[in-house]
């Protein structure tokens, strides 16, 4: 059944869900375990109706940057809807924004009034009130603190626009029919490492598209858990998603989140990597502390899991495909499968019975279908959750394409891509130093599946650019409506889309922060007993270095090695880079917490010109990530526990 | 269909017996007190279910061994079948079908209670004419005596089953964590009971299958269809929502075959006929696990709409208060689950 509302803009879509679910549930707030707080979609809008006539008496235009600095919670829902309802755009934020980041986005965005969430951000704000020159209101959203002079309660806004709405104010109505599609609905800056954050402009369009492509049916008796950050677009569409389709969103935290899976019993779910990781972590635990006998049933349930899925996902077409494979093979491996099938069914049957249920029940047992992004999930946790029949759904996106560009759905389930592009996108793979376009091009077999580059965008959900950065929207959004991703990935034989990692040098960890290779590289180069190094870490928990060793160094310390490969395997040598790393870092703090480097490797050979490195010795990253594919993965499996 | 050397032999029965005691125990380790006392609340549909699994199911067997001119053996043994209670394995099925778990628990262990009483009354009321023939066929045979059912062997062999039974609950009652894995590893020792039958059989009588007429294969899997077909209606007509119909129906259709096997060994060991009854139980037991397992797939199927309708309005009474009565917009409901009590689309319509 077809339930999702399509709108024109998101102000239009805030209306129709009220008028077409009313009374359900749209949003609900834990109290307490067993008590939770839910507003109406009517009730939700009303209120959110209010608030906007206010926000529109106290000086807020039409296409008006508002700041909205704030974790998940009701009230950031609400000023949602009174930002949109007045025609204006929001610039969302966490609640834990720094000083410096909040005094760029208010004066950058041109922000004069800012939601703020709690009496800690008030005060900030108070405090840095002499550099924001521009700035006038500051709104605050939490009900249990009193708003510092000069600043406006929530409610005291709203009350403003409940009165003006009872004398018949009708600019709400006016600011809602004014929206066009190509407007902004808002302007989210990303955390960019070099320089400053960039403003990405999103439009209505932008949104609306993504209603109408997401591969996932909801209905009215649909609960969806929230746990991602709501200014991160990704959770954001979802839960606009979620209100769309008559659902209700219920807000979760980390420290509730075991409770309230067993209580909410979510059907859907943004998520993230760290989640399944930890998701994973929690499983395997209680497997370890059960019964031998339970263990050993979970083992053969796993075992049974594992190859029955294989067999289907190579009879359904969704086996990750790499490689060309002729018709004739295929089909005679496929006879192989179903045959495997028959044997597996009736034992799998019963395992899956008995056993996988119930660990899918300790996940959350009645969860249609998760998406996860914000990163790559690792390949092991990936297959571990489809294996006991939790089929994650991993999708690929950024903020600059509002998010989703590809996601995987249940009939198109392939294990270690992102899955087929949603509608009316397209996708190019571009060779990166000469741009030519290597999919889809008739020139090359299978018109370039399975061949690497770089991946560009065009569709719906591309943004508008960034704001007053002509310059570098320039470099990304291309001719044509193209959008550079900066990701290298490649189209499967089952055309699913397959990310490899990064064309720009950005380190993503798996915890979403985002850090630059090169300067830590710079500094540890530094170091007398280091030749060459790369920082490596792309969606892993911590950072690690791969280095090439100064031997001269280490001779004159009393080392005995002959060569590079020597010293690799000389612990004296290991500990001496272990502590010259630890000195290197230290020394200058400049870097955060997160960009120390927690595991290194010595490798047995130099990097060659033109080979690893350019002429100009700039590190060619992902030759070296290609050729060192082994290391940097033991690097980082060293300390996780297998199954 | 005559066996002229024994079906199972002094070691299989011995190997039989005791995966019957672990499977019985495992079913204890699954049931609480609470369980038994929970029949009470749920009176309503434990009674639905009682006179679809002790007044339906008999009376499809005594019809199918008419209809099918079964020879007296079978017929008794598929009327002994139709009057077995439900086992646990009904229960699995029952939450895969998104059927209501607690229902199929509470008629488990009321029609395991109820069995003592009902399972020697309606044998003897529906075996008469198939006893006779068979005592008629015995004296044509030469051989003196007449044939009874053993009632009060029946009734000891129930009881002896209940043993094991109570014990699980014990062990349940002081170590959940180890009533879990007697559990499971008893409805794996279903499976392996079923295929250890069956290749047993094969070794010795290789062409079992082969011998065996089409009139057992219609009634060992039809007892178990028409008992699904049945229960699913009777539950329907008489207005009980969604969740509970597919409980009673699979409830119904699946009984307790490890508890027929007992009787049979137990109880008719000396008679004649206890091959050729032993048989029909197997081939039942095989069956209907393979039967089960599609009309699961199918009422899962079917039944997706009204049980996330269902646990919707579960989670709402949790979390917003045991008052909340969720609106849905016009139309959203289908008209039968709109007027259904249970979904509680009104305050007054609730349970």
């Amino acid at each position: 059944m077809e339930s999702r509302i399509i709108a024109s803009n998101l102000a239009d879509l805030y209306k129709k869900a009220a008028d077409r679910y009313e009374s359900l549930p749209a949003f609900a707030t834990r109290v307490k375990a067993l008590e939770w707080d839910h507003v109406t979609f009517r009730d939700l809008y009303e209120e959110g109706r209010a608030l906007s006539a206010g926000l529109i008496e106290i000086g807020v235009e039409a296409r008006e940057h508002v700041g909205l600095f704030s974790d998940n919670r009701y009230e950031w829902m609400l000023a949602d809807y009174g930002i949109q309802l007045s025609g204006a755009v929001n610039t969302p934020r966490g609640a834990d924004v720094t000083d410096d980041e909040l005094i760029y986005i208010i004066n950058h965005a041109g922000i004069r009034v800012a939601f703020v969430e709690n009496d800690a951000l008030q005060k900030k704000i108070k405090r840095l009130w002499p550099e924001l020159p521009e700035l006038q209101e500051v709104i605050l959203m939490s009900p249990n603190s009193e708003p510092l002079e000069g600043f406006r309660a929530l409610r005291e806004v709203m009350a403003i626009g409940a009165l003006q709405l009872e004398k018949g104010d009708n600019r709400v109505d006016e600011r809602m029919k004014g929206i066009r599609p190509d407007d902004l609905f808002t302007l989210i800056y990303t955390s960019g490492t070099t320089g400053k954050p960039k403003g990405v402009m999103l439009t209505h369009s932008n949104m609306m598209s993504q209603m109408s492509v997401i591969p996932i049916e909801l209905a009215c008796t649909d609960r969806v858990l929230s746990i991602l950050p709501i200014w991160h677009i990704f959770e954001r569409v979802f839960e606009v998603y979620t209100i769309s389709c008559g659902a209700c969103n219920y807000y979760t935290s980390i420290r509730t989140l075991g409770e309230d899976l067993q209580n909410v019993e979510p059907t859907f779910m943004g998520s993230a990597p760290r989640l399944w990781e930890s998701l994973h972590q929690r499983i395997l635990d209680n497997v370890r502390a059960a019964h031998p006998v339970r263990r050993a049933l979970f083992h053969i349930a796993y075992f049974l899991g594992h190859y029955y899925q294989e067999s289907i996902f190579y009879i359904t077409d969704n086996d990750l495909q790499l490689k060309s494979e002729s018709r004739i093979k295929r089909t005679i491996f496929k006879v192989g499968h179903l045959i495997r099938l028959l044997i597996l069914v009736p034992w799998y049957g019963f395992f899956n019975a008995a056993v996988l249920e119930s660990v899918r029940k300790s996940a959350g047992g009645s969860i249609k279908a998760t998406v996860s992004g914000g990163g790559a999930l690792p390949i092991e946790i990936d297959k571990f959750f489809n294996y006991i029949g939790i089929p994650v759904l991993e999708g690929y996106g950024m903020t600059e394409t509002c998010p989703v560009i590809a996601v995987r759905t249940e009939d198109k389930l392939v294990n270690g891509t992102v899955g087929p592009l949603v509608p009316d996108t397209e996708v190019r793979i571009v060779d990166l130093e000469s741009e030519e376009i290597l999919f889809p091009n008739s020139k090359y077999p299978h018109e370039g599946r399975g061949m690497r580059g770089e991946i560009w965008v065009r569709g719906p959900q591309v943004m508008k650019g960034y704001y007053r950065e002509p310059e570098i929207t320039k470099t990304v959004l291309r001719e044509g409506g193209w959008l550079r991703t900066g990701d290298l990935g490649m189209m499967t034989f089952n055309d699913s889309l397959k990310i490899l990692g990064r064309s720009k040098s950005t380190i993503v960890l798996s915890n979403g922060e985002n850090l630059e290779p090169e300067p830590i590289e710079m500094q540890l180069r530094q170091s007398r007993y280091i030749e060459q190094c790369m920082v490596v870490g792309q969606d892993q928990k911590y950072v690690g270095a791969l280095i090439v060793p100064k031997l001269d160094a280490f001779v004159e310390d009393g080392v005995k090695a002959e060569n590079l490969q020597d010293l690799a395997e000389n612990d004296k040598a290991n500990r001496i880079i272990r502590d010259e790393i630890r000195q290197m870092m230290v020394r200058t703090g400049g870097f955060k917490r997160f960009e120390q480097v927690r595991e290194f490797r010595l490798l047995s050979k130099t990097f060659k010109v033109g080979d690893e490195v350019t002429n100009l010795f700039k590190l060619k990253r992902h030759v070296i990530e290609k050729k060192y594919e082994q290391t940097i993965k033991e690097m980082f499996t060293a300390k996780e526990i297998k199954v | 269909m005559e066996f002229d050397t024994q079906l199972l032999y002094a070691i299989d029965e011995a190997l039989l017996g005791i995966m019957i005691l672990i499977i019985m125990f495992g079913m204890g380790a699954s049931l609480t007190v609470d369980d038994f006392k929970a029949v009470a609340r749920r009176s309503r549909g434990v009674l639905i279910g009682f006179m679809s699994q002790f007044g339906a199911m008999p009376l499809v067997a005594l019809g199918l061994a008419i209809v099918l001119d079964l020879d007296p053996a079978f017929a008794i043994a598929l009327i002994l079948i139709g009057c077995l209670p439900g086992g646990t394995t009904s229960n699995m099925f029952t939450y895969f079908s998104r059927g209501s778990v607690a229902l199929s628990i509470s008629m488990t262990t009321a029609s395991t209670i109820m069995a003592l009483l009902m399972m020697p009354i309606l044998l003897s009321l529906y075996t008469t004419g198939f006893t006779q023939q068979l005592s008629e066929a015995l004296f044509a045979a030469g051989e003196a005596g007449e044939f009874v059912i053993p009632t009060k062997n029946i009734i000891i062999s129930l009881v002896l089953v209940l043993v094991p039974v109570a014990g699980g609950m014990v062990l349940r009652r002081f170590s959940p964590g180890w009533a879990k894995t007697a559990e499971d590893t008893a409805g794996f020792m279903a499976i392996i009971v079923i295929l250890f039958l069956l290749g047993t059989l094969f070794v010795r009588h290789g062409d079992i299958l082969i011998r065996t007429p089409w009139q057992l294969y219609v009634s060992a899997i039809g007892l178990g269809l028409a008992g699904f077909f049945f229960g699913f209606w009777v539950s329907r007509l008489l207005g009980l929502q969604p969740i509970f119909q597919r409980a009673i129906s699979l409830e119904t259709g699946i009984q307790n075959g490890p508890v027929s096997f007992a009787i049979i060994l137990l109880s008719f060991a000396d008679t004649p006929v206890r091959d050729q009854m032993l048989w029909l139980a197997i081939l039942y037991s095989a069956f209907i696990v393979m039967t089960s397992s599609f009309i699961t797939l199918y009422y899962r199927k079917k039944g997706k709409f009204d049980w996330e309708v269902y646990r919707n309005t579960v989670v709402h009474n949790r979390l917003f208060g045991e008052d909340y009565v969720t609106h849905y917009p016009e139309g959203f409901l289908p008209p039968r689950i709109a007027h259904d009590p249970s979904q509680g689309t009104s305050p007054s319509q609730k349970r």
